[in-house]
């Protein structure tokens, strides 16, 4: 299983996992990223920054298990995936996901499943700082809904 | 205590230290420029157009540390007996750290100069990378110690970020101490730390009337009331780092974390 987690506070790169994940590969055909972003209104309209607090050790271990189980249900060439934590302002890249695989169905479907998983299952939290003070995220229904639709094992 | 650099009106006024010791000073201060990881590779390896970026961000440091005085407005010329400014290249967090030294015998001291002098150096490390990357951030530029004077020495205080809630690294478990008797260590993270107050506990297994996360919940609520929101409102909890439920059950010296339902991507 060619599957890569990496937790961060500084910035990644928008090239990050592309080239090491096809190096000298020829047999993928498609590949599929997501990238989060921190965006200027969220619970509150205005969303100066936030801090991302983690669970070092559990984070890296449920993202390597998400990567496994979609590594399992569909058929993939190269999983990636960074989070970062600390401070971030409006703007920044939170997370990004690369999958590939020889066909596109299989790494869009699998690109979707690692996010919904690590929406509700990777051990981090949110704090935003906005003009109006600071507050910890709630968690939003519409992500276990939407972690659900795969069915649980 | 007052502003020195205020006179008895509230006016701007240099401070007379010609009555004031010649002593021995010396301050550091230190700051950091972060940049893409790309950015920090071409300059680890000499690869951006302005050449040596290290070597001339250096001089343009101590250069700046003996002009302080052009620069502040109440700061005294200072005959520095040295300086030096110190870079180190941190791939991890994808940026340079500046950690400038000043010392001279004097009647002042020269934390202005140690800044001013991390300051310009970070200037100049962004003057000689811009070409390449312009979203770099220079930040953290702060006052790390002083000795010598009349108010004494001062050594800041290394503060933790609070993203860290334990130093494991992929598939480990962080020891820390460890129990007298057999007992769980349990971890406080994120919202639930905050509304607690509470970071980590040590509950004996000898409290438990059952050897379960129930029944771990029942004798921290038992302990102190606050405990009782690990009941009242939704709680995940996991032991050694893996996902777990009140029946779960707990052996000595597990580590046991609860915290809120998470919020990341």
């Amino acid at each position: 299983m060619d599957i890569n987690v990496a937790i961060q506070a500084a910035p990644f790169s928008m090239a990050y996992g592309y080239e090491d994940a096809l190096a000298g590969r020829s047999d993928i055909g498609a590949v599929v990223t997501f990238t989060g972003l921190v965006r200027d209104f969220n619970e509150t309209p205005d969303v100066t920054g936030l801090t991302l607090e983690h669970y070092p050790g559990m984070t890296e271990a449920t993202l390597t298990d998400i990567g496994e189980q979609a590594w399992q249900r569909w058929s993939l060439q190269a999983v990636r995936i960074i989070h970062r934590v600390g401070y971030l302002i409006p703007g920044d890249p939170i997370v990004r996901v690369l999958v590939a695989s020889a066909h596109r169905r299989e790494a869009f479907e699998a690109c979707d499943f690692i996010m919904d998983f690590l929406k509700t299952q990777a051990p981090f939290w949110k704090k935003e700082h906005s003009t109006q003070g600071e507050y910890w995220v709630k968690e939003r229904h519409s992500d276990q809904q939407d972690a659900a639709r795969w069915g649980r094992d | 205590m007052p502003l020195t650099h205020l006179n008895m009106r509230g006016e701007a006024n240099m401070v007379d230290v010609g009555d004031k010791q010649e002593t021995r000073r010396e301050a550091i201060a230190s700051g950091r420029i972060v940049m893409q990881p790309e950015t920090l590779k071409l300059l680890s390896d000499g690869g951006l157009p302005k050449g040596d970026v290290l070597a001339t961000a250096r001089i343009a440091g101590i250069q700046a540390a003996k002009r302080t005085h052009e620069l502040i407005p109440l700061c005294h010329s200072l005959a520095l007996s040295k300086v030096s400014v110190e870079f180190e290249i941190d791939l991890a967090e994808s940026c340079v750290n500046v950690v400038a030294l000043c010392r001279l015998n004097g009647r002042t001291g020269v934390e202005m100069e140690a800044l001013t002098a991390v300051s310009v150096a970070c200037l100049t490390l962004y003057d000689m990378c811009k070409a390449v990357d312009k979203s770099m951030c220079i930040e953290a530029i702060q006052l790390d110690s002083k000795e010598g004077g009349q108010r004494g020495d001062y050594q800041r205080m290394s503060v933790q970020a609070p993203i860290v809630t334990g130093d494991g690294m992929a598939g480990e478990v962080s020891l820390g101490e460890r129990c007298p008797s057999p007992c769980v260590r349990i971890k406080f993270l994120a919202e639930l730390r905050e509304r607690l107050g509470e970071s980590e506990a040590l509950v004996s297994l000898d409290e438990l009337a059952s050897r379960d996360i129930g029944g771990l919940k029942t004798a921290l609520a038992q302990r102190d009331s606050r405990f009782k929101l690990l009941t009242e409102q939704r709680t995940l909890c996991a032991i050694n780092q893996v996902m777990a439920n009140d029946d779960a059950l707990v052996t000595d010296d597990d580590e046991v974390a609860f915290f809120p339902p998470v919020t990341g991507g």
